[in-house]
């Protein structure tokens, strides 16, 4: 029996209609279309399918989406200003060579954002221990961490 | 270095495919959803060696599944990689099988309207299997008494039969090695392992289908190589080559894994023919991980040298357990013999290498190509000869490289060429310099103790030579100038995101002058670009670059000889220079004003002339393939307590000759250092022999790798590029993806035994390890 949901998506607000074990991953891609998010292992291992609930990352491929009814869902397609501009860790990754394959990309911005949003100005220990639970196999996150302290440095204190 | 005037090599630039992957617009394969797509699944076996004796999907076609098995798959035995030359190709593969011979095998198939249905179908097919017993050691498969896991292969067109499950031999010998350790002062001998490790790129591999209504079929997938895809998916299923158009799409990462056509490819081929809709195919993480991993090795490694530390004499003894399957383990050994004799001279040496089947996941290329593995441990045997002799490595070390002018083996015995460009001793002595090498003191006491550690390697760019040898190199581009001045070029040439295109287009803009913005990096398929061997072998830069680079010389004199037409002045008194103000690459007569023209005007009146249109397509093979050096200097902290070892410093030293893109190289470099500290610290795949079955269960918590919190801080890692010029290659570069790995681990021994005076031999080296030998040599006293 398919359960009807709402869901603001990106700041969109959407009705669904799910199954009651369909994951918040897949309502995502396949219904809504938002790639951005992706399977890396589906089991909670990995971090790929990282989004932001409320503002706090999830998993999402550990996520049922009728268990998120009436939240807010950010996903990396969510994250560009209103006028198309990119959101400065966006940028920050773009500067640093920090995106190689990009398949991770999407989930690490989204931590990262939501650290900063917490603590504009996060130590390197603080950044590491934030992200340790999304994997890049490409970049050995060197890259990655200078990115995300790049942008609380550019930061107003 | 000569100075250059370069306005996009070397220049830091952010790259194209970026935005699209901060945002979340970057497609791979696994987000293509077509119209009436069905979602597949594969049945595996869960037996390491069986026979399938009943199959019966009956259960599963009443869910309104389309499912097949092996007795529905072409009947062809096929080589999965097939960037070797077709004679000198083993083939052991079939689209599915009867005869699984490790868990995780694929036997039948299944698709479904929903990815659910497609999982309860295959939950409803129902196989009777024979249990037959299985190999779990190399040394153990290769006795007379053990079961025979393959009766016979295929050698290029000829059946071939395999005694003592041994897939591939290779001896090679150069000079008389007895006389050689005759001649020796110091002989230095110890065995060497390393491990089954997992590729774990992030993207596990996919496959979508479109049969089409002409017969034919379009495909995306994870891949290395589109062109070769398409070959044997030609092959397999008899369809002509310009009906299988395989897209080009991006790649969640590869470290080697995508060389060869994936085995979920034709499978979801099979299935979309069957079907007559579209199929995709994206395997499970678990799934993943029972489909390919890190050749491991077992090197018994003996050096032969004189008092003053000249080498006299080398031999090296390899067996590789290669699994099931044998994704072309022929050339891996000259790979592996050619790594070693292209570090050190050896006026004497021997080189004698097993590969041999057993009941595990089939193992493949993984960034080095057997370089890694002995990289580590020749680099080893190096420091213990040093201390031996009682010389600084790093002395030894420049006694004995092969250098300049000397010949290298870049891809085996049949892959020579001479070196022209070296870097290797200004990163020696640079790398030593930046991490205090010769000030570093022991100090074996306290809980938590710091050693430093180094080795050198290198990596082969391509597999060029100028003789055509066993391996196909040779790449291709379209270049076509626009009526505006901007610039399309076509290559099947794939970015495994390492920055490879970025600095093709670099290559394209810096030899028309126009700005990089207006180099477009085309989106392209089988159709529409022409041959391009694999993105493989470290040779992206420079065989793809070279070929793009020659091809752009080709449009570049029709532009110029278009100008000429247009400015009344002959091609070869035309210069072209960047324009960063227009945007333009502008042509010129110098000395004479007036006669200037933009790229843009030029393409422009060419159309409205009907001259045609600016553009050039061509081949090149490249004559040599420069080895690409690198150096390494790790420290890391060893705690006496707990076992645990830290990296907490790393210099890496990279030859790649000219730097095209300056930021992506150091993304190579880092990447390469941390799949290296995980290959010497964590990483294995470790079986249960009753049941034949991954230790981890295809789970990444029980495949660890390290995190973000584990490796050396930003301000602990350095990088330093040498100043060098490969004269061969485009605006003087080489390759430099896979060599940053090659001498982590060695680096990372000799710094624990920096650290602690104990020497390990055996890769992961895990705390338990340490800590069992921390209590025998305390024992010892
Ligand atoms: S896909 Fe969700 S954590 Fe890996
Ligand atoms: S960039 Fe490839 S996994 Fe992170």
């Amino acid at each position: 029996m398919k359960k009807q949901i709402a869901l603001t998506v990106n700041g969109v607000k959407r009705e669904l209609l799910v199954n009651p074990q369909d994951l918040l991953l897949n309502v995502l891609r396949e219904q809504l279309g938002l790639t951005g998010a992706k399977y890396g292992c589906g089991i909670g291992e990995c971090g790929s399918c990282t989004v932001l609930l409320d503002g706090e990352p999830i998993l999402s491929c550990m996520t049922l989406a009728v268990a998120v009814n009436g939240s807010e869902v950010t996903t990396i397609e969510g994250l560009l200003g209103s006028d198309g501009s990119l959101h400065p860790i966006q940028e920050s990754f773009l500067e640093h060579g920090a995106v190689q394959c990009g398949f991770c990309t999407p989930g690490m911005i989204l931590m990262a954002k939501n650290l900063l949003d917490k603590n504009p100005h996060p130590s390197e220990e603080e950044i590491r221990e934030h992200i340790r639970g999304n994997l890049c196999r490409c970049t050995g996150y060197t890259q990655i961490v200078q990115a995300i302290k790049e942008v609380s440095l550019t930061r107003k204190a | 270095m000569t100075k250059t005037h370069y306005h996009a090599i070397g220049k830091k630039t952010v790259r194209k495919d970026g935005l699209a992957k901060v945002t979340g617009q970057e497609i791979y394969t696994s987000d293509l959803f077509l119209p009436r797509m069905l979602h597949g699944r594969v049945l595996r076996s869960p037996y390491p060696h069986a026979r399938v004796k009943k199959i019966d999907t009956r259960s599963a076609e009443a869910l309104g599944a389309v499912c097949i098995t092996f007795k529905e798959v072409p009947d062809i035995t096929y080589a999965e990689r097939i960037v070797t030359i077709p004679q000198k190709t083993f083939k052991d593969r079939h689209v599915l099988t009867d005869h699984p011979r490790h868990v995780g095998e694929a036997v039948a198939a299944v698709a479904a309207e929903t990815a659910e249905l497609a999982e309860k179908a295959l939950g409803l097919i129902r196989v009777e299997y024979e249990r037959l017993p299985a190999l779990f050691d190399a040394v153990e498969a290769m006795k007379p008494e053990s079961i025979a896991l393959y009766e016979t292969i295929f050698f290029g067109q000829e059946e071939l039969r395999v005694s003592n499950n041994v897939a591939a031999t290779r001896e090679i010998i150069e000079g008389d090695i007895e006389k050689g350790f005759l001649e020796s002062e110091i002989i230095v001998e110890e065995e060497f392992r390393t491990g089954r490790v997992y590729h774990a790129q992030m993207e596990t591999k996919s496959v979508v289908c479109q049969p089409e209504a002409d017969g034919g079929i379009t495909v995306w997938t994870t891949t290395q190589t589109i062109h070769n895809v398409r070959q044997l998916l030609g092959e397999i299923f008899k369809i002509p080559l310009n009906k299988v158009n395989v897209k080009k799409i991006s790649v969640g990462g590869a470290f080697g894994s995508s060389i060869q056509m994936n085995s979920v490819v034709p499978i979801g081929v099979a299935l979309a023919l069957k079907a007559r809709r579209p199929v995709k195919i994206v395997l499970t993480r678990e799934e993943d991980m029972v489909d390919h991993c890190k050749y491991p090795s077992y090197i018994r490694l003996k050096l032969g040298a004189k008092k003053d530390g000249k080498l006299m004499a080398g031999h090296m003894r390899v067996i590789v357990d290669i699994g099931a399957h044998n994704t072309q383990a022929y050339p891996l050994l000259g790979c592996m013999a050619g790594w070693w004799v292209s570090l050190y001279r050896l006026p004497h040496l021997k080189f004698e290498g097993k590969a041999v089947y057993t009941n595990k996941v089939p193992a493949c290329a993984m960034q080095g190509f057997g370089n890694p593995q002995v990289t580590f441990a020749v680099e080893s045997l190096m420091e213990i000869l040093a201390e031996i002799l009682g010389m600084d490595s790093i002395d030894l070390r420049l006694k004995n490289y092969v250098g300049l002018g000397e010949t290298f083996w870049g891809q085996g015995p049949t892959v020579r060429s001479i070196i022209q460009s070296c870097g290797v001793e200004e990163m020696l002595l640079k790398g030593a310099e930046l991490s205090g090498w010769k000030e570093r003191k022991k100090t074996l006491e306290g809980t938590i103790r710091r050693g430093l550690g180094m080795a050198r390697g290198f990596h082969t760019s391509g597999a060029g030579a100028p003789m055509p040898g066993e391996v196909i190199d040779y790449s291709g581009s379209i270049v076509k100038i626009n009526e505006d001045g901007s610039v399309d070029f076509m290559t099947a040439l794939m970015d495994l995101g390492g920055g490879t295109l970025d600095a093709l287009a670099k290559i394209v803009a810096e030899e028309l002058k126009v700005p990089l913005e207006k180099v477009g990096i085309s989106s392209v398929d089988t159709r529409t670009t022409v041959y391009d061997v694999c993105t493989h072998a470290t040779r992206g830069i420079y065989c793809g670059g070279g070929a793009l680079h020659k091809v752009t010389a080709q449009a570049k004199s029709k532009l110029l000889e278009f100008a000429s037409r247009i400015l009344q002045a002959p091609p070869h008194a035309l210069k072209i220079e960047i324009d960063e103000e227009a945007g333009q690459g502008m042509i010129y007569v110098e000395g004479v004003p007036g006669k200037r023209i933009s790229v843009g005007e030029v393409a422009k009146t060419a159309q409205i002339n009907n001259w045609g249109t600016i553009a050039a397509v061509d081949s090149l093979r490249q004559v040599n393939c420069p080895p690409t050096f690198n150096a390494q200097f790790i420290e890391v902290e060893v705690n006496t307590e707990t076992g645990v070892i830290r990296p907490v410093r790393a210099v890496l030293c990279s030859d790649a000759g000219q730097v095209i893109n300056p930021d992506l190289a150091e993304g190579q470099l880092y990447g390469g250092l941390y799949r290296g500290l995980g290959y010497a610290l964590l990483e294995d795949t470790d079986y249960d022999k009753e049941t034949g079955e991954l230790k981890n269960r295809g789970l990444f918590t029980d495949f660890k790798m390290l995190t973000a919190e584990e490796i050396p801080r930003l301000e602990d890692i350095q990088t330093y590029f040498t100043h060098t010029r490969e004269p061969t290659g485009p605006f003087g570069a080489k390759g430099i993806g896979e060599a940053a790995l090659n001498p982590t681990a060695a680096a990372v021994v000799n710094a624990i035994y920096d650290a602690i005076g104990i020497r390990f031999t055996k890769i992961p080296v895990t705390p338990e390890m340490v800590l069992k030998a921390l209590n025998e040599k305390r024992n010892q006293g």
